[in-house]
């Protein structure tokens, strides 16, 4: 087992990540054959916050001159993602029961008025662990990463 | 809070129009404040009719949260292109 494999199923045991983002992630190592690169060492201990959300789509290179196919560079200030988030703080309390409600019928059971400000620095703070890696069909390369 | 961002830089390019951007959003906290002076007996007035329908938080906090975001914007970076055209904002 290489040390990226042993590093999400630490994560997924310590509940920084779901099933289905270390199921995704693993499959992202078993493609690259070993995903050493696609994952950065972290030492024990360290931990780096998070400052941008980057997204970027590459397309296929050999696709790439000869059609209109996109290349996209996002980079989000993680700030931006936490004031987006504490805006919910604003919703009145009528209608986080209406937002509680839509919810519950679409059989998700969670009280939106439970997440407090400290879960939300923690998720973001896990973000950082997080790098999301995905080939397409088409063969655009889909990267989801925090730096 | 973050230090509020300066400049915005807009570049957009395709076949009928090749132009960049400079915005000078600095300019822009001296004409919310103008704005906000200037609206401000409206605001107070929206404050006492909806405070009995526990809308009156959101009167009080989103001009602050509108600034907050407006602050945290700083390093936002879009940039998406194709051979035929392409679109760049940057906040600085």
């Amino acid at each position: 087992m290489t040390e990226n494999k042993k590093k999400i199923l630490e994560m997924l045991a310590d509940k920084k990540i779901s099933i289905d983002d270390a199921y995704r992630l693993l499959s992202v190592i078993d493609t690259e054959g070993g995903g050493q690169e696609s994952i950065p060492k972290v030492e024990p201990g360290t931990k780096t916050r998070p400052k941008y959300l980057r997204v970027s789509i590459a397309p296929d290179p050999e696709r790439e001159n000869t059609e209109n196919v996109d290349r996209v560079n996002v980079r989000v200030p993680m700030s931006l993602i936490r004031a987006g988030i504490k805006l919910t703080a604003l919703i009145p309390p009528e209608a986080l029961d209406k937002v509680n409600g839509a919810l519950k019928e679409k059989g998700i059971n969670f009280d939106v008025r439970s997440v407090k400000s400290e879960d939300i620095e923690e998720l973001i703070e896990a973000l950082g662990e997080l790098e999301v890696d995905v080939i397409s069909g088409r063969g655009e390369k889909v990267k989801v990463y925090v730096e | 809070m973050n230090r509020p961002p300066l400049l915005m830089r807009v570049k957009i390019k395709n076949e009928r129009n090749d132009f960049g951007l400079w915005l000078p959003l600095f300019l822009l906290i001296p004409l919310a404040l103008v704005v906000l002076i200037i609206l401000s007996p409206l605001i107070l007035i929206s404050l006492l009719v909806l405070w009995p329908f526990g809308w009156g938080r959101l009167v009080v906090l989103a001009p602050w949260a509108a600034i907050v975001s407006f602050c945290a914007m700083r390093g936002l970076k879009v940039d998406v292109h194709n051979p035929r055209e392409s679109v760049y904002i940057s906040v600085v």
